[in-house]
């Protein structure tokens, strides 16, 4: 859908990750100026405020139109018996992601206020699923995922939207098939492209024509997880 | 105990967290009614000592455990000292929660943060990290049930925070009973609403929720913390719930059905 995103100005966190960065060659691919920030973690708000201030003004030429945010911390993906997990790790997952989306939501939010925006997390299947040997990881996709759909009922007044987009556990690094977690096929075959088949979800998502759907979770995992 | 009990929960022994008052009280009196050894687990004794009191001279048996769920040494001394006077731990209920007050999403700093966090999440993490040497010495007995809420589905406009904090500890039930499943441990949620004094005093404070509420709801009361939630926690407590596992239990007199 080329063209779709001219004229838009966005930021994608977590490029430093194959999903992440498929996902801002996707947008750019639809028309957007995007900037990519590679960061997995950002220790605090203010951080988060001045790394988007400053794709804003120096790299965008203007505040935020879209922020789509896949970043994740780095031991989120290894898999380790529930039994074996301590405070260290789950500080490292759970905290360290919970509170780098509260800081980008804010970051972004700063810069949408009265204007109008879109916000979509990338929150994979597997946290709707759960995952053996990846509690602290599917904890935090999931509490991301709400952390979603409460900014979508404060900051629907504002025009901002915000939505999920649930790949297939395939796109990320944690050793899991849609088939474990599913007795039935990918409808379409299988986990798709980031670029080709997510892509323009993502990109639909970000997109003016989404302006009516908030708080969704958009599963593009080639038809495994169909609930609710 | 109550006359309807038959003792499903006989022999085991429960700790339930946030127990000194509301639904935790309302799970702990059932769960003691039903036969089980109730641990009490309050972080203010002025709380939990009276709920335990109240089983023991309705003949059950109980002890009031200080508990600060949001630490680790607090908690791990709380399951030993269950494990020691005991012998076992076959059921963790972890109900304790601290920190809802509307708030917006663009002003939540750590301290805010931090508060839900502890407490729901790091709470449900201790609970079923120390707990787990013995529940599956328990085996097909074990059981970890998380108390949740429907704002952990449907997200919250007035307390934004609260739903992700609940939200995870869906993800973990989920999660956790795949993994614990080869053990016969079943992990599982109650997502109640109930007349606990939160909620009572927000009522208080706001006729007009409490009408809204209430009118939403298909049976147009709000659940008993003991008749309508304890009653839900013993089944997924007991053989009875052995086959349910990774579930959330939606238990609000019928409002929110997005599950």
């Amino acid at each position: 859908m080329p063209g779709t995103l001219a004229g838009k100005r966005a930021v994608v966190t977590g490029t430093g990750t194959t999903l992440g960065a498929g996902l801002e060659e996707a947008l750019r691919r639809a028309g957007a100026e995007v900037v990519g920030l590679a960061e997995a973690v950002y220790p605090s708000r203010e951080a988060a405020v001045a790394a988007f201030d400053a794709a804003a003004s120096d790299r965008l030429g203007g505040p935020l139109d879209v922020l789509l945010h896949a970043a994740m911390p780095e031991p989120a993906f290894e898999r380790v018996a529930f039994s074996d997990v301590d405070d260290e790790r789950w500080h490292a997952v759970w905290e360290d992601a919970m509170r780098t989306t509260l800081f980008v939501l804010q970051a972004a939010f700063g810069q949408m206020k009265g204007r109008g925006g879109r916000i979509v997390l990338v929150t994979p299947t597997v946290s709707m699923s759960g995952a053996e040997q990846l509690v602290p990881y599917t904890v935090a996709v999931e509490g991301q995922r709400l952390m979603a759909k409460s900014a979508a009922r404060q900051w629907g007044p504002d025009g901002i939207t915000v939505n999920c987009l649930a790949p297939a556990p395939e796109h990320v690094p944690i050793g899991v098939a849609s088939m474990s977690v599913s007795l039935s096929p990918p409808a379409l075959g299988g986990p798709g492209d980031v670029v080709n088949d997510l892509g323009p979800v993502a990109a639909w998502l970000a997109s003016d024509a989404a302006h009516f759907l908030t708080g969704a979770t958009v599963s593009a995992d080639g038809g495994v997880w169909m609930a609710p | 105990m109550s006359p309807a009990a038959d003792g499903r929960l006989e022999g085991r022994t429960a700790v339930v967290t946030g127990a000194g008052q509301g639904v935790g009280e309302g799970i702990a009196r059932a769960c003691a009614a039903e036969g089980a050894n109730v641990v009490v687990a309050a972080r203010r004794a002025e709380t939990g000592e009276p709920v335990a009191e109240g089983i023991r001279a309705d003949g059950g048996e109980s002890v009031c455990i200080v508990t600060d769920v949001t630490r680790r040494d607090a908690m791990t001394e709380c399951v030993d000292e269950t494990v020691d006077r005991y012998g076992g731990l076959e059921i963790m209920v972890h109900n304790a929660y601290r920190g809802a007050s509307p708030h917006r999403l663009e002003d939540v700093d750590l301290e805010l943060w931090d508060r839900n966090s502890r407490t729901a999440v790091w709470g449900s993490y201790y609970s079923a990290v120390l707990a787990y040497p013995y529940l599956r010495a328990a085996g097909s007995r074990g059981r970890l049930v998380l108390i949740t809420s429907p704002s952990g589905v449907e997200g919250s406009v007035n307390i934004p925070i609260y739903s992700p904090v609940k939200a995870a500890q869906r993800a973990m039930a989920k999660s956790l009973s795949r993994e614990w499943g080869p053990d016969g441990i079943t992990v599982n949620c109650i997502a109640p609403v109930a007349a606990s004094p939160s909620l009572v005093g927000a009522f208080e404070q706001n006729p007009v929720l409490k009408e809204r509420v209430e009118a939403r709801t298909s049976l147009r009361r709000i659940g008993d913390p003991e008749r309508d939630i304890g009653a839900v926690a013993v089944f997924l407590a007991s053989d009875d719930g052995g086959y349910v596992t990774g579930q959330t239990i939606v238990c609000d007199g019928g409002s929110f059905m997005g599950l």
